[in-house]
């Protein structure tokens, strides 16, 4: 059984996670964030209509690429060295600190109690058609699985094929991987919650909201 | 005589990179090179490296983005863009753009009016028509009619028992389907109706549209091709002989190419094999005429057990299997012949320097793809480390590979696992064959899955398939 409240004193040691942000692909690059310190903001708005706050821009045949903050949280390094000059695809360019809401350490906390079915091998995954539907009607936690259950299409090199769940019977609490991502083996596909771990899930969640305070 | 000033990005990877990483210096060009992150350990990075520096070398985001090519073009200040094979090879917009862009470049290919001309398979077949050369049968629209498409597939039925085709098939598909879905076979016209309207249904559901495709299965048929070369002078148009890609996986992939397409000094076929092979040259090169063909390129055909050619289609591109040809022709008597740096140094505005009588044929080629895949598994791909990948040195044996041979390579899940093409010679096909298995029993190929288990290839498919080439 996890200690939700050591493991609540660990996060609190370092709350944040320090996001590189990378030339997404080649291009000359303009910064607009010139210092280190500078708070950026996550995108807004009831529906994230407004981006957040603009760290850079990168330019390649004549299209301008903004780079807007994805996350709140503050410029840690700035890359200036590269400011006006081409870069290639993958460069780092700046590092965000981002200070963890009680949403993301309640999701950390989870990761730790949720039993985790990791992807068997380097591929991309997708949930089989009808769970798919359920997903995206009503949320993965809509969905029980049961060991043995077909539950994913594993696409490798334009080839598919089925794979089943194994793991103890429960909902699906969390979903890691992005849709036409490829997912590295071993990395997480989903957090599943059996029956019997719902009061800890609960106690997590409870002991975050009173414990946690956001900073971004 | 071409520029030495030009410099040319490879925009592509793996081995054809390579390939043309070593035209270029056989033509004294510069080059830049492009990798993604994937392929950091492709020996088409190491290769740039190698032979130019770092500043040689550029790390994109996809080799499929138009933007990333043409700004890594500018930075590296080529003057060139070739596309290799797949990607932006036959893609006319793109051969648009890189010639009309504000900063143009060179596009190592056939002008896109060519590309776009050709690359419209039902627009090649009226052209064909229109010249008298046979096509491939079959519906070249998506059809709508049942009354339509069950004449079709009469035709096509009556078309096989005339070639003597003794298992008729008819393939019914969902024009909007791809990577085999929706794709169901009939042996019998009976059949027709009930395979149809399920087809039709399968394709209203799924694809929102119940255009279907009749067209003709092909079994029992040899696949060739004809390797034409022309210059942009629109008078230098000649061919490179032809090729036998029949030896293909169960997903109609070219596994084993050999040129000549027919070896009938050697084997006695059931019709005039040099005639087959003189007619689909000639109504290549006709075809070739009628549109000022001005680069490389390939007029693929199948052949029926009765000797007939048909057009299928035509590859405006260089194709993996260039080099087959290219082992068996001489230029004035001379081997050594390398059709990408021709392909270059024609697009890069050279004429050709020689004409047909100056291009002869001499033993026979054989290509093997050695790929990491399962063959008793529907060819599927394999995918794990490369522990040792070495070939035999021998005279007859060009290996073109980008897997490293001095340290382990993980295959990148993103693309094909391709692992090498090795290019066999000999005087005749019995001593290629012969070359082909030694080379087959001789190379070492070993590497394992994140389980422990081996390797999975398809070297012993190959060795299979060696003693039957050619024959039909």
């Amino acid at each position: 059984m996890i200690d939700v409240k050591s493991v609540l004193e660990e996060i609190k040691a370092a709350p944040y996670e320090e996001i590189e942000i990378k030339a997404p692909h080649t291009g000359v690059v303009t910064f607009e964030v010139k210092e280190t310190g500078v708070r950026a903001v996550a995108p807004s708005g009831a529906y994230l209509e407004k981006p957040g706050t603009l760290l850079a821009s990168i330019t390649r045949e004549r299209n301008v690429k903004p780079l807007h903050a994805m996350v709140s949280g503050e410029v840690a390094t700035i890359h200036l060295e590269h400011s006006g000059a081409f870069v290639e695809a993958g460069t780092p360019l700046l590092v965000l600190r981002h200070y963890l809401t009680k949403d993301e350490v309640v999701a950390a906390i989870l990761r730790r109690v949720l039993h985790l079915f990791c992807a068997p091998e380097r591929a991309k995954y997708y949930f089989i058609p009808s769970v798919d539907i359920k997903v995206k009607a009503g949320g993965c936690r809509a969905v029980t699985v049961k060991p043995g259950m077909e539950l994913f299409i594993v696409s490798r090199m334009k080839r598919e094929k089925p794979l089943a769940y194994d793991g103890p019977e429960g909902i699906i609490y969390a979903v890691y991987f992005q849709h036409d991502d490829n997912v590295e083996a071993g990395q997480a596909l989903i957090g599943v919650c059996p029956e019997n771990q719902t009061g800890l899930i609960q106690d997590v969640v409870n002991r975050v909201h009173s414990d946690w305070e956001e900073r971004n | 005589m071409i520029s030495k000033k030009h410099k040319v990005l490879v925009a592509n990877r793996g081995e054809i990179a390579m390939r043309i990483v070593q035209a270029c210096r056989r033509l004294g060009l510069d080059f830049a090179c492009v990798y993604t992150r994937e392929d950091h350990a492709s020996g088409h990075a190491a290769l740039a490296r190698e032979l130019g520096g770092e500043s040689r070398l550029f790390r994109v985001s996809s080799y499929h983005d138009a933007n990333e090519i043409l700004s890594v073009a500018d930075h590296a200040k080529a003057t060139a863009i070739h596309p290799g094979y797949g990607f932006f090879a036959e893609d006319f917009r793109f051969a648009r753009r890189v010639t009309e862009r504000a900063h143009p470049l060179v596009f190592i290919g056939p002008s896109w009016r060519i590309i776009r001309s050709l690359g419209d398979k039902i627009n090649t077949k009226r052209l064909a028509r229109s010249l008298s050369i046979p096509t491939v049968p079959g519906s070249d629209r998506p059809v709508y009619d049942e009354l339509e498409a069950e004449e079709i597939a009469e035709t096509l039925f009556a078309f096989q028992a005339e070639q003597g085709v003794e298992n008729s098939v008819v393939l019914v598909k969902a024009s909007a389907g791809g990577g085999g879905m929706g794709i169901e076979e009939i042996h019998d016209i009976d059949q027709f109706k009930t395979v149809y309207r399920r087809v039709r249904n399968y394709a209203k559901r799924q694809f929102h549209d119940e255009g279907v495709l009749i067209e003709q299965r092909i079994f029992d048929f040899n696949h060739l091709e004809v390797q034409i070369v022309a210059d942009r002078t629109g008078s230098g148009i000649m061919h490179f002989g032809t090729r036998n890609c029949s030896v293909q996986s169960t997903g109609r992939q070219k596994r084993i190419e050999v040129a000549p397409g027919f070896r009938p000094e050697e084997i006695h076929y059931a019709f005039d094999a040099k005639k087959v092979m003189d007619d689909i040259v000639s109504f290549s090169l006709a075809m070739a005429r009628e549109v000022g063909y001005d680069n490389v390129g390939t007029w693929e055909w199948i052949v029926s057990p009765m000797g007939q050619p048909f057009l299928m289609e035509v590859n405006t591109r260089i194709q993996v299997e260039n080099g087959v040809s290219a082992a068996i022709s001489r230029i004035k008597g001379a081997g050594g012949v390398d059709i990408i740096a021709e392909q270059i140094r024609l697009a890069l505005g050279d004429s050709l320097g020689y004409d047909q009588n100056d291009i002869t044929f001499a033993g026979v080629g054989i290509e093997y793809r050695i790929i990491a895949e399962d063959p008793a598994n529907r060819f599927t791909p394999w995918v794990g480390r490369i522990d040792r990948f070495t070939a035999p040195g021998r005279e007859w044996l060009k290996f073109h590979s980008h897997i490293p041979q001095d340290a382990a390579y993980l295959i990148p899940t993103e693309y094909d696992p391709n692992l090498a093409l090795a290019i066999v010679w000999g005087r005749d096909l019995a001593e290629a064959k012969a070359r082909g298995i030694s080379f087959l029993d001789d190379m070492v190929l070993a590497g394992e899955d994140q389980t422990g288990a081996s390797l999975k290839s398809n070297v012993a498919f190959l060795r299979d398939k060696t003693a039957a080439l050619l024959h039909f």
